[in-house]
């Protein structure tokens, strides 16, 4: 099966390391992923900005890069429900139909594979002995339904990043107040619409301070980029983790080290 | 020169969406549980009061009605137990029966989901009094609840009649910072009596 | 001004954000709960969404039905193209009449069409009786919530209205005290009145009949007295029988109040009968002029018809994260919200342009409009088209267009990323700060790692790829290899 790893333009430019981790993380479970080098980006930010054209040749691009794999394991649950939802309409047809179906948010991948069968998982992570907040990725919740929002009176559907945050020893997950509050990132929105955007991430700040979390973790490094930028200017003390680098960082140290190159714990 | 209705018509068909299939007729849920206790829930939730009492009880007797029957000096009734007095008499304007403290009407059934009863009134008179009197009492038979409102609408014939309404609690608003306030137009209170065996 | 800066303008006050954004989250919540009361909800979704597909397609033969039926039961039926046409009509049923003291219910279309100051021009007094539309009718200003009028205003707010307008003690501030100093003045507005205008919820084709909802009964109040009942009603308001009516009731108070259902559900069908020995000459008529205004237009648009099966609940502003901390006036519409942001572009393209921008594509709301509206997809589909037609910033769009084109190929991208990186680690934070104040007004800038994901993969892959050779050359035993190693 051959598996190649998307990585979004904002993580390959300003938080390398999550990638890093997710190759990690990956290979500890026996997956050996490609990063196909021709990948820029799937189109997002010119597609919420109603720039259609753009977002359309942007796709197109991706179907070239990424048709030919089995699985494309995006490093983010908005880019990944850009892929799956939106390319279908902006390059429909055959080929961007099954690169659309084919594409998987990181932690629904992995969890997949880590957590499958019955009884207790046999996963590579040890401990990770930290309250964590998991920030819920509006588009990795709605769009591709990894987790029931709370909206919903619909049968509960799994969430992966819990799961797999879950599945981590003396890993506390914290309880919010708004479970699913979006953080106000939202694209284009987090520059046009500032002071509300920037609102919006104080509040899921102060949920988190309140309910006494050390890091926020996410599936999406846009969500987590806007809220570390509101956490540090209002003197907000949290960490900000993808959950690969959850994941990688409870991996025996050995590994975890001479992949990064850096320490162990959060960052 | 074209009609309004015509230039609209004409939009529409136009505009016509592609056929689209209405979906077949739709039920309520099963019947479940204590349906008096999920009725009173909801009119309670409303604002409003329940009475069961039964009629090997005295019926109509045990009611504990919202102001003394005695000593109400104006009052509309449409049930047969209880005669109107004062401007509830009177054939007059409707406007008269802004000094009505009581108002007690039949309804023809209750819905369990939400605590709604359905009336049809009688006449023009009998709605209006429901609205203008301090306090409203309807009463209904126990064996007439229906679950949901899909039920309702199976029994719901406004015949002649040009007006029937659901009727669930006293006139109320929180448009004042969300807090619930009784009695903004209507009654102050509302109360549902339900008549068992 | 737009959104944008009615936003900034509302977000700068800190505590009354707070205090608005729980005060709508709070309703939310409420709702919530209520559909926890209900094992089908999420069917009942679905059915009432098909319902008003259907309907909406099939509006000529509906409105065919319910003008025949109406008519049968005595009521007049009246079309209006437009908001003029429609103010027109009302304007003329009560001149005929001699009619100048009219009470109005809760209508958001009316709203749309401006009638209150049209028929203030015809010398007509026009008194919203719906104690949230009284409030801001008193105020001078819009609803800014289409169920709530009055939300963003604090009790003392209305303490000091109601003492400026009504004579009431100042410094009153109590809720239940307030309302009754409303009761008490609108009571005799009730009695004297000689026409009540009404919206329509549903109307109801099979019957000729049609639904109007209060909690107040000021809708019942308004009617049942006077000799005229004018009711309003859009086309897309329409639905085929009377049993389609349960779905929708019972999805409706829940969504938008949380309640299981209002205080008045009242269906109203032709005229009422003329009172016996009653004091009026005349015989109590009904009229309801049906009105497009727009709405034809919207039904002609794929991407955005849908959003005609609205049923004003406005359960997707009490849930917006965007409308939550920005309030209804930052709109700048007659309906704000999601639900406005994708009606109102529709209407006017160039004044609303920004408005579909004025979301983060959360999705809450299409998760929780009865009607299953995709809101959220066609906000993204309104700014495509929007762009497309040229309401948008022409500067804004040839930088995105730049922008895009170097992200189609590995190389520019890489480069562009490069170059990017290279400023931030060398500008000072300082002037770094004033290029991108959209995100540095409320945000740091987040640490410029040296290296891009890219250039730290292919290290990753020389280092393993030379320990996999040394391997390889000590399990082969090559002196060539041995001694290259040892260098």
């Amino acid at each position: 099966m051959r598996v190649a790893l998307f990585v979004p333009c904002y993580v390959d430019q300003l938080r390398p390391e999550v990638g890093l981790a997710a190759l990690d993380v990956l290979e500890a479970c026996g997956i050996e992923a490609d990063f196909p080098e021709g990948q820029t980006c799937c189109g997002q930010p010119f597609l919420t900005a109603g720039e259609t054209a753009r977002a359309r040749a942007l796709a197109g691009r991706f179907i070239d890069v990424f048709e030919g794999f089995d699985t494309i394991v995006s490093l983010s649950g908005s880019c990944a429900a850009t892929v799956a939802r939106q390319f279908p309409l902006l390059a429909p047809g055959s080929r961007g139909d099954e690169v659309a179906g084919r594409t998987r948010e990181f932690c629904d991948f992995l969890a997949d594979h880590a957590l499958a069968g019955d009884g207790e998982p046999d996963t590579p992570w040890g401990a990770f002995p930290h309250r964590v907040g998991l920030h819920s990725s509006c588009h990795a919740l709605r769009e591709l339904g990894l987790g029931t929002p709370s909206e919903s009176r619909a049968p509960a559907r799994p969430d992966p990043a819990r799961r797999l945050l879950e599945s981590v020893a003396d890993l506390e997950l914290v309880a919010l107040e708004r479970s699913d509050e979006c953080c106000g990132f939202g694209g284009i929105f987090a520059l046009e619409e500032e002071a509300v955007s920037c609102r919006m991430g104080l509040d899921r700040l102060e949920d988190h301070r309140r309910a006494r979390a050390e890091l926020i973790a996410s599936t999406d490094i846009s969500c987590l980029l806007h809220l570390a930028g509101v956490a540090e200017k209002n003197a907000f003390d949290f960490r900000t983790l993808h959950v690969a680098e959850v994941l990688a960082a409870a991996l025996p140290e050995r590994d975890a080290r001479e992949a990064h190159g850096v320490s162990d714990g959060p960052r | 020169m074209t009609s309004a209705r015509e230039t609209i018509l004409s939009r529409l068909e136009q505009a016509r969406p592609p056929a689209s299939e209405a979906p077949a007729a739709m039920s309520g849920p099963p019947r479940a549980g204590d349906e008096i206790g999920t009725l009173r829930r909801h009119i309670e939730a409303a604002g409003g009061r329940l009475q069961v009492v039964s009629r090997a009880n005295g019926g109509l007797a045990g009611v504990r009605w919202p102001i003394d029957l005695d000593t109400t000096r104006h009052l509309h009734s449409s049930i047969p137990e209880v005669e109107s007095r004062g401007v509830g008499t009177t054939s007059g304007s409707d406007r008269e029966l802004a000094d009505l403290d009581l108002c007690i009407l039949p309804a023809d059934f209750a819905v369990v989901e939400n605590g709604a009863a359905w009336q049809i009134p009688a006449r023009p008179r009998e709605r209006s009094a429901a609205l203008l009197a301090e306090h409203l009492v309807l009463v209904v038979d126990a064996q007439d609840l229906v679950p949901t409102m899909h039920e309702a609408y199976e029994r719901i014939d406004l015949g002649d009649s040009h007006f029937g309404w659901f009727l669930c609690g006293p006139s109320k608003t929180a448009d004042i910072e969300q807090a619930l306030v009784l009695g903004a137009h209507g009654p102050k209170t509302m109360t549902l009596v339900l008549v068992d065996d | 001004m737009g959104h944008v800066d009615r936003a900034r303008e509302f977000v700068a006050d800190a505590s009354r954000t707070s205090w608005h954004d729980e005060a709508l989250w709070f309703v939310r919540a409420k709702r919530d709960q209520a559909a926890d009361d209900v094992p089908d909800w999420e069917s009942l979704r679905t059915h009432a969404g098909r319902i008003k597909r259907h309907a909406l397609s099939r509006l000529p033969e509906l409105w065919k039905q319910f003008e025949q039926n109406a008519q049968d039961a005595g009521a007049k039926v009246h079309w209006a193209r437009d908001a003029e046409e429609h103010n027109e009509i009302v304007a003329d049923l009560l001149r005929d009449r001699g009619i100048r003291r009219v009470v109005k219910s809760k209508s958001m279309l009316t709203e749309e069409c401006g009638l209150n100051e049209r028929l203030e021009a015809d010398g007509v007094e026009v008194v919203d009786t719906d104690l949230g539309e009284r409030i801001v009718q008193l105020r001078r200003e819009p609803p800014s919530h289409i169920v709530m009028p009055a939300i963003h205003l604090r009790r003392d707010e209305v303490g000091d209205l109601f003492a400026k307008e009504m004579g009431s003690p100042p410094g009153l501030d109590d809720p239940g005290e307030l309302t009754d100093v409303a009761r008490r003045d609108l009571r005799p507005r009730f009695l004297a009145a000689e026409a009540g205008l009404t919206g329509v919820n549903f109307a109801v084709a099979e019957t000729g009949g049609f639904v109007v909802v209060t909690n107040e009964g000021n809708a019942d109040l308004g009617t049942a007295l006077p000799m005229l009942h004018i009711a309003s009603v859009g086309l897309e308001k329409i639905i085929p029988r009377q049993r389609d009516l349960a779905p929708f009731l019972r999805l409706l108070a829940r969504s938008a109040t949380g309640q299981a259902i209002t205080t008045y559900t009242s269906h109203f069908r032709g005229p009422r009968r003329p009172a016996p020995g009653a004091d009026d000459e005349r015989a109590p008529e009904l009229h309801v002029v049906i009105v497009d205004n727009g709405r034809s237009h919207l039904l002609g648009r794929p991407a955005f018809r849908e959003a005609l099966a609205c049923i004003r609940c406005g359960a997707c502003l009490n849930t917006c994260p965007v409308y939550r901390r920005s309030g209804g006036h930052s709109y700048g519409s007659t309906i704000p919200g999601p639900i406005g942001s994708v009606l109102e572009p529709s209407r006017d393209p160039v004044a609303h342009a920004e408005l579909p921008r004025a979301c983060s594509l959360c999705g809450s709301c299409s998760e929780v409009c009865p009607v299953r509206i995709p809101l959220h997809h066609q906000l993204l589909a309104w700014r495509g088209e929007l762009v497309a037609a040229g309401h948008r910033p022409m500067l804004q769009h040839y930088a995105l267009e730049v922008v895009g084109r170097l992200f189609a190929h590995p190389a520019t991208y890489r480069g562009l990323g490069a170059l990017a990186r290279t400023l931030a680690r060398l500008v000072p934070k300082t002037a770094l700060t004033r290029v991108l104040p959209a995100w540095t007004r409320g945000r740091d800038l987040p640490p410029i790692p040296p290296k891009s994901f890219r250039a730290l993969y292919r290290e990753r892959a020389r280092r393993r790829a030379s320990r996999t050779d040394r391997r390889e050359e000590r399990a082969s035993g090559s002196s060539h290899g041995n001694e290259d190693a040892m260098r």
